[in-house]
């Protein structure tokens, strides 16, 4: 297969991919139907989405082996069905019980990705504190059954074709990163190659990474540079000596000398803005216009 | 197993994310659900972020991710401050009910036909009564001594 077949292969499977996306988005966002039209749009939309994510993860995994990344794949299907979930669905409430199912997709994905302590944060800030505020909301402020505006969108066919052609213009540049000058097919072969050349400048950082071998290889990814000599010429000098290493055991705490390290101000100043948030919300809330403090007084009470 | 695949895929699933949130907070008229995009938008660039810094082999892109966090935290807290604030306004969590604030040269959104009721989506199974409903001395009832 040349390069510019395997190209267009992947281009036209792409398009098609994100115009079952668009289409799919638009039946099943709330438009302002009800009965059988609705639910025969829906369960048509859902099809187009499934026909849509199988393109997707045909042209996205055309590379590796099983393993990882089967793992990959599962978690990152369940963060993306649960975040397309959370658009569509009517009901605000089973909309937050969506996005704490694709929280638990993507926490997944930082896990494989090898953000240890990124993925159990996502869980417990997220899923743990945020959601709940917004379920504490949710049911602070939820009118009784289904109220009208959950059952009408703003422009459905606008917003899901905009969201298509987005996602279109991005995949298409991560494809042209993952392309490059050698054809797609060759990607691993040439891998393996630069591996071998870059390894003797990387001795001293493979007995730091012996635990998991895949992880000396990580700057040596010639699919993301523009050429080849580029890539192996700048990797030894923007390696640092630390890599995210998954497997290794103080993962962890080099991130938090990394935290605490090199991005100490960033941290006090996270701080301040924590403070600076926490009093504001106070201030916020407990300001109520004089004609409304009656209504508003019980409300503002169990907030 | 290179990791390059990894990493585009990453890339990938953050496009997805990242471009699903922005429908949601173009199309969805409920103040919570456009929260829940925004938040689905933060997930995105965090998943692109950590991506990255598997590619460079450094720890800049978790670095952000945490800070993204951090600010996703503060920014939920004010957010859902102004939304109760709103409700108490309105009475609605609807963000068309804010649309006096637009440009002067905006069209207004009208609701057009709406369905009348929604009745079957708020079908929930019920358990069928069963048994002889006993009666309760509700003073005996509000004055336990022992809980």
């Amino acid at each position: 297969m040349t390069p510019d077949g395997g190209l267009s292969i992947v281009g036209t499977v792409l398009a098609v991919a994100v115009g079952c996306a668009a289409a799919s988005l638009w039946l099943l966002l709330p438009r302002g139907e009800s009965g059988l039209r609705e639910r025969a749009a829906r369960r048509f939309g859902m099809l187009l989405g499934a026909v849509a994510l199988g393109l997707f993860v045909a042209t996205g995994h055309r590379l590796g082996g099983v393993g990882e990344e089967a793992t990959f794949l599962v978690v990152s299907l369940v963060a993306v069905i649960g975040a397309a979930a959370t658009i569509v669905t009517r009901s605000p409430v089973y909309s937050a019980i969506w996005f704490a199912l694709a929280l638990a997709g993507v926490a997944g994905v930082l896990l494989v990705l090898g953000a240890q302590f990124l993925g159990v944060a996502t869980i417990v800030v997220y899923a743990g504190a945020i959601l709940v505020m917004f379920l504490f909301v949710l049911m602070l402020a939820q009118p009784t059954g289904m109220a009208s505006y959950d059952r009408v969108s703003n422009e459905p066919l606008l917003s899901a074709v905009a969201g298509a052609v987005l996602l279109g213009l991005l995949t298409l540049f991560i494809g042209r990163l993952s392309a490059g000058p050698p054809s797609c097919c060759a990607v691993p072969t040439k891998a393996a190659a630069l591996a071998g050349a870059n390894r003797p400048t990387n001795e001293s950082d493979e007995a730091d990474a012996a635990t998991e071998p895949a992880a000396a290889d990580t700057p040596n990814t010639p699919a993301l540079a523009d050429t080849p000599p580029a890539a192996s010429s700048s990797s030894p000098t923007t390696r640092r000596p630390s890599p995210p290493d998954m497997l290794a055991r103080d993962h962890v705490a080099r991130l938090g000398g990394e935290l605490f390290g090199r991005h100490l101000l960033a941290v006090e100043a996270a701080g301040v803005l924590l403070l600076v948030a926490l009093i504001g919300s106070i201030a916020i809330v407990s300001r109520t216009p004089p004609e409304e403090r009656l209504e508003a007084r019980p409300r503002r009470a169990s907030a | 197993m290179t990791p390059a695949p990894l990493v585009l895929d990453g890339l990938v699933v953050g496009a997805m994310l990242f471009a699903l949130g922005l429908v949601g907070i173009l199309a969805r008229r409920n103040l919570i659900v456009m929260f829940l995009s925004a938040e689905l938008m933060l997930q995105g660039v965090s998943v692109s972020l950590v991506s990255w810094s598997r590619h460079h082999g450094d720890w800049g892109g978790q670095m952000l991710v945490i800070f993204v966090l951090t600010v996703a935290a503060c920014e939920a807290a004010v957010a859902l401050v102004f939304v109760l604030q709103a409700f108490a306004r309105t009475g609605r969590l609807d963000s068309a009910a804010w649309q006096s604030l637009r440009e002067s040269n905006l069209p207004r959104v009208v609701d057009h036909e709406l369905p009348a009721s929604d009745a079957e989506a708020l079908q929930f199974p019920r358990l069928t009564p069963a048994g002889v409903q006993p009666a309760v001395d509700e003073d005996e009832a509000l004055e336990r001594e022992h809980v």
